[in-house]
């Protein structure tokens, strides 16, 4: 930008940085485009240009309704902020780079380094505190322990490989496919001379299913927690299309963490992750935060949703079976494993259990490994 | 022209083709076309996405080109395909009069035999038209890629034909559900629009433009009601779509106010604003009751 002076030039490729410090995904190109925006619509005109560099900066819905905030703190002086809290009743003082700063609907605003980007987007730091949150967290050392480890794997191993392929509504070129390929058939017919020497087909893709694993790691479960969490590891090690959650008296996504190639890293972000771990149970709720919050984007008609949990439920009552129907609405199948099922003479008379089962296609005990390679089985039956 | 004229200009344009179109919206149409990057479209079902590729089209008086994504979209449907049929006749024929040489190869690969499916029928345009991908998320993420090279270079290959590059850029509109998360490649690519349900004055204003002899105190209630219906904790939200519905079908009953309707003929038309069962159920007669004295 020739005509833009150098210190607005250097103001707004800022506020690229800024945007891209607090988590958007903006790199040199939007700085480039920001700059012609500023040139197109006039740098004086404070309204069009929020509009315009709304549209260009973010690219998701929650960006979106943060971006306003952002932009206040970012090109409003901070004498400018203050004078607006004082007039609408707050006024503590403002500064900038704080953590209080700017506090709006969007939450802290990072001005400074990226290090602390992670912050912002962190959904464990949106969740809010329970009343029957522990403050302990678990010790993970144990979880990628070898000896422990290996004959899960074999399991896991053995799964992934008899895991059935669902058909999609893809086509792909197959030999042994049902539908004439006219498309093939006819450019290999050109080296024939135009005769043709023979058929292609097509069949419909197959893909794997998608696995959700939804752990309960409250206090009644901690027997079985770590447990669990290995079968998950394994799975996440040997499968690519599978999400796993943990919960108690909340929701957290350990995907990322638990597929940390570095052992000593995974357990690092899971000790940050696990905080309430071993408290309370609210089964109802938790699954009601994963319709909202991932269902809609994880769960498809190729999904198996797997929970392991005692269906001991603290929550309200009629949630848990509400929240379960709607899932299975979304899910292929559903698969319950309780580790107390094995016990003998079980009867699944916790509310929680009770609610639940109309709405589970597999209902199976899985306290060992024998079992759970059983449930497995079951599931793949029933795919 | 001066930016400030240009944004003005361009809501008056798509006010007149029947879109009322907020300022920030207008912004953003305007940066599309000097920045050349396709717009993407988020928000609940029924708040007018679609409707901005059409009023685009209405607006700039140029071609509307739309491409409905399913799940099973491969390229032969959403670029082009050979007519084989067509191909094949031309063998026969040219079979039945001589020597093959009479119908060189490069014939039968020439445009005359190809369909042409919308992504190249877009490229193809002597004016830009608007390319409306809609609901680019029911696409599976193999065709998210390969748009996503088609919408930055504007030009694909056939083996036969060779690289086609577009006489002229298109104005790109994808919509998106959130029925699946889209790549930060394509979103990175794209202006992001997030739509939401419109504020009581523009909603409004909408209703005033689509049905025109509605009569202004039916128009106010109408809205009013709406406005506060999607406050309930709903499964399925009403829409703007939703809206203009309900206002045509009271309008239909020949009423000029709420108050002038039976509960039962509300009831029955409630049937354009609640779309399952369980939502039927939570809005009850006391409920319904409850919002028209609110409607006013």
């Amino acid at each position: 930008m020739n005509n833009t002076p150098d210190a607005l030039f250097a103001k707004i490729t800022g506020f690229v940085a800024t945007m891209r410090e607090n988590g958007f995904a903006v790199g040199i190109t939007e700085s480039e485009d920001a700059l012609h925006v500023a040139e197109r619509l006039g740098v004086l005109s404070h309204t069009a240009l929020r509009d315009g560099w709304r549209g260009l900066l973010c690219a998701r819905a929650e960006e979106w309704h943060r971006f306003d905030d952002l932009f206040d703190s970012y090109w409003r002086r901070p004498n400018r902020q203050k004078a607006l809290e004082t007039r609408t009743g707050g006024g503590s003082t403002v500064e900038h780079g704080g953590a209080q700063q700017s506090g709006g609907k969007a939450g802290p605003v990072l001005q400074h380094g990226p290090d602390a980007a992670g912050a912002a987007g962190d959904s464990t730091a949106k969740e809010g505190a329970s009343a029957a949150k522990t403050l302990g967290t678990a010790d993970f050392r144990t979880l990628t322990d070898p000896d422990q480890t290996r004959a899960i794997e074999a399991v896991i191993r053995h799964f992934a490989r008899r895991l059935q392929r669902l058909k999609t509504r893809r086509e792909h070129a197959d030999k042994a496919g049902r539908r004439l390929d006219m498309r093939r058939t006819f450019r290999r017919a050109v080296g024939a001379g135009g005769a043709t020497a023979q058929l292609h087909f097509r069949a419909p893709r197959r893909v794997r299913p998608r696995i959700i694993l939804l752990l309960d790691v409250s206090r009644s479960m901690s027997l079985y927690s770590f447990f669990y969490l290995r079968v998950a590891r394994a799975l996440a090690a040997e499968l690519t299309d599978i999400h796993v959650f943990l919960y108690h008296t909340h929701l957290t996504h350990v995907s990322d963490a638990l597929a940390d190639p570095d052992p000593w890293r995974a357990q690092e972000r899971l000790a940050m992750l696990s905080a309430g771990w071993a408290g309370g149970t609210r089964i109802g709720e938790c699954l009601a935060a994963f319709n909202r919050q991932f269902a809609a984007r994880l769960v498809h008609a190729r999904t198996a949703v797997i929970i392991a949990s005692d269906g001991y439920d603290t929550g309200e009552p009629g949630v848990l079976g509400r929240e379960l129907r709607a899932l299975a609405g979304r899910a292929r199948r559903i698969l319950w494993i309780n580790p107390l099922r094995a016990v003998p003479g079980y009867t699944p008379a916790a509310r929680g259990m009770r609610e639940a089962l109309p709405h589970l296609d597999v209902f199976a005990p899985g306290h060992d490994l024998a079992s759970l390679d059983a449930a497995l089985t079951g599931l793949m039956a029933a795919l | 022209m001066d930016s400030a004229a240009a944004i003005a200009a361009l809501r008056a344009t798509l006010l007149q083709s029947g879109y009322v179109a907020e300022r920030g919206l207008a912004v953003t149409m305007l940066m599309m076309e000097s920045l050349g990057r396709p717009l993407l479209v988020e928000g609940d079902p029924g708040v007018g996405k679609t409707e901005i590729a059409k009023a685009l089209a209405r607006a700039k008086n140029t071609r509307l080109i739309r491409l409905q994504c399913y799940e099973g979209l491969d390229t032969y449907n959403a670029l082009y395909e050979w007519n084989f049929q067509r191909q094949l006749l031309a063998i026969k024929r040219a079979e039945a009069v001589g020597p093959a040489a009479t119908l060189p190869d490069d014939e039968l690969f020439s445009e005359k035999y190809l369909l042409k499916r919308p992504l190249l029928e877009a490229l193809t345009q002597a004016a830009p038209p608007v390319l409306l991908i809609d609901e680019i998320d029911r696409a599976d993420a193999a065709f998210e890629a390969f748009l996503l090279e088609l919408l930055s270079d504007y030009q694909l290959s056939i083996p036969e034909l060779g690289t086609i590059t577009a006489t002229s850029i298109p104005f790109v509109v994808l919509t998106s559900n959130g029925t699946r998360d889209l790549s930060d490649a394509l979103r990175r690519r794209c202006l992001y629009h997030f739509l939401d349900y419109p504020s009581f004055e523009k909603e409004l204003a909408i209703l005033r433009t689509r049905v025109p002899n509605i009569p202004a105190r039916l128009a106010g209630q109408v809205v009013e009601f709406v406005q506060s219906l999607r406050r309930f904790d709903l499964k399925k939200k009403p829409g703007i779509a939703e809206t203009l519905d309900w206002a045509a079908s009271l309008l239909g009953l020949g009423l000029s106010a709420l108050q002038d309707a039976s509960a039962e003929q509300i009831a029955d038309s409630l049937a354009t604003l609640l779309k399952t069962r369980e939502d039927c159920l939570a809005i009850d007669q006391p409920t319904i009751g409850r919002l028209m004295a609110a409607a006013g």
